[in-house]
């Protein structure tokens, strides 16, 4: 059985539609008005404001309000989403971010239902009847281009991809659903500890602020200050993770996160390959290195020779001045 | 209880191969392969568990022709004794859900408490296969795992992993399928001896036919309709006063 619709899995933090999640919307709604399909969000867990909010930006939202999936499980996720494919009929395609939850439900759900599964596409369009992405390999050292054939396509996004979705005219509507949901899959949550101050998660950041080896121990709080101002999120070369001062959570690289804000500004950082290969998505770089020699300005838009001392302080208090 | 232990390797372009794009529209890669960095933090995660453990069995699994069989020296040369290759060079290039039916189909014969994988492969970064493999076997799943914490006697496992802007602590019994993110152990190089010792070793093989799969056809299910190169930045444009920057910004509407 199937439908057509393309299916977008919300992911809400803090009460909010993510900036990812409110890009996935847009690229549904933009991709499925192509082929006469149906843009869904599909939202999991009790959370009635949120149905709401998502109705303010889609046709319809599939809502399982069903508090078994209040708290997350990839397993019991991926489970209540086949669930949702048996109840309403396999969707053309599935839509979710590159964040860490659905980079385990997603390809978890596409092996449950036979299916091919892509992730980190920074381009989705249509090959035929087929959803055609491009997504980065080799580290970002070239781009693939697949069609995908099997239903659902089910495909993780990097976000920055799409323009987010604008407000409807006339909100859609929320349909509750009830799904078979499996038993906890039993990994349990012993502990939850915020890993970027400031709560931020880079991923989902519009403006990151990173810095490297010339920013390093108390010339990091420059850091710090600067993302404040900006309302952005903070990040690390590899040189302050593997030097312990900063968690790897913020890590942007090969081996950390690869993010796409809408500025990306990197203090300090000597611009390595690999560090590189985590931000050249971003729409605009800026890079601030007392080196005029340093790797890092070939992989930006805007650069600035100086010391990060001075240079990081009067930018914040340009930006506030401007405010 | 001895514990069973499942890795799974690969061998992919070192990070510094030269990867590019031919004039005939095929990809041109640098002949320099090694064990993938996140399968290598996964063998050594294995080998980190049995130090506690000592009575538990580790076996490494690599899908593929030729190449696999490297990658699997590895993991010997590391200190692993059991690997096996699974499939032929008709697997080589083979989607997400070709390789993990395969790898899937061992594992119910091998019947792991703990299935260990990098967290996505150093060639196509898709992340498919750890997950893949914990929906075709029904079992948990926890990603980029940066830290195990085994009970064996007390049957169950405590990670810690990144889950968006938190750091979560989680606990689980077996069996378990766990990714390895960087951090999760250091890979150490290999002493020379065990080098020798596993370039001389015979490799077991298992058939597709053996494992009871049917042939491989992710043709099916993705198509390659291209390679492109990367994104390029326009000429970095150099400020010398923060109001200029700022004035930019504003005007490209980032801020």
């Amino acid at each position: 059985m199937a439908c057509n619709e393309i299916w977008v899995v919300a992911r809400i933090r803090d009460g909010q539609i993510t900036q990812a999640g409110l890009q996935l919307v847009g690229a549904a709604r933009e991709l499925a008005k192509e082929k006469g399909l149906d843009a869904r969000a599909v939202l999991l867990g009790c959370d009635r404001a949120a149905a709401d909010d998502l109705s303010g930006i889609v046709d319809k939202v599939l809502w399982l309000n069903d508090e078994r999936l209040n708290e997350y499980d990839a397993a019991v996720y991926a489970g209540a989403l086949l669930g949702l494919m048996e109840a309403r009929g396999k969707p053309v395609a599935i839509f979710a971010g590159t964040n860490d939850m659905d980079s385990e439900v997603i390809p978890r759900l596409a092996a449950m239902c036979g299916a091919a599964f892509a992730s980190s596409c920074v381009k989705i369009g249509w090959e035929g009847d087929d959803l055609a992405i491009r997504r980065p390999i080799y580290g970002g050292k070239v781009y693939e281009e697949l069609a995908i054939l099997s239903r659902p396509a089910m495909v993780t996004v990097r976000p920055g991809a799409f323009d987010g979705a604008q407000k409807l005219a006339a909100p859609g509507s929320v349909e509750e659903i009830s799904v078979e949901v499996p038993a906890s899959s039993g990994v349990t949550v012993v502990e939850r500890a915020s890993s970027a101050q400031g709560g931020q998660d880079i991923s989902d950041a519009r403006r990151v602020v990173a810095g490297g080896r010339g920013v390093s121990g108390e010339l990091y709080r420059m850091v710090e200050a600067l993302a404040d101002t900006l309302d952005g999120a903070i990040a690390a070369s590899r040189a302050l993770v593997d030097a312990g001062e900063r968690p790897h959570g913020q890590q942007v690289g090969k081996s950390g996160k690869t993010i796409s804000p809408d500025l990306y500004i990197a203090c300090g950082i000597s611009g390595a390959i690999h560090h590189v290969l985590g931000m050249n998505t971003s729409k605009v770089v800026v890079a601030v290195n007392s080196d005029p020699d340093a790797l890092i300005f070939a992989a930006a838009d805007l650069g600035m020779v100086g010391d990060a001392k001075e240079i990081l302080p009067a930018l914040a208090e340009a930006i506030r001045a401007r405010k | 209880m001895s514990l069973k232990i499942a890795v799974l390797v690969k061998q992919v372009p070192d990070h510094e191969a030269i990867v590019q794009i031919d004039a005939d529209g095929t990809l041109d890669i640098e002949d320099r392969y090694v064990c993938s960095f996140f399968d290598e933090i996964a063998v050594e995660a294995a080998l980190d568990i049995r130090k506690a453990n000592a009575d538990a069995e580790i076996l490494a699994l690599s899908v593929g022709g030729k190449r696999s069989v490297e990658s699997l020296r590895r993991a010997m040369a590391m200190g692993i004794d059991q690997v096996e290759q699974l499939g032929d060079d008709s697997m080589d290039g083979a989607d997400g859900l070709a390789v993990a039916s395969l790898v899937a189909a061992r594992l119910k014969t091998f019947n792991p408490d703990l299935v260990l994988a990098g967290k996505q492969a150093g060639d196509d970064d898709m992340g498919a296969v750890g997950p893949m493999v914990s929906g075709l076997m029904g079992m948990p799943l926890v990603n980029a795992a940066t830290s195990i914490d085994v009970d064996a006697d007390g049957g169950k496992v405590r990670m810690t992993h990144s889950m968006n802007a938190e750091t979560w602590t989680v606990e689980s019994g077996f069996p378990i399928v766990i990714t390895a993110q960087k951090g999760l152990a250091e890979p150490h190089v290999p002493v020379v001896m065990r080098v020798m010792k596993a370039m001389r070793a015979k490799i077991t093989n298992t058939s597709i036919e053996d494992l009871g799969v049917p042939a491989s056809d992710s043709t099916g299910r993705l198509k390659r309709l291209g390679y492109y190169s990367p994104p390029t930045r326009p000429q970095v444009q150099m400020v010398s006063d923060v109001n200029e920057l700022v004035a930019v910004l504003a005007q490209r509407g980032v801020i």
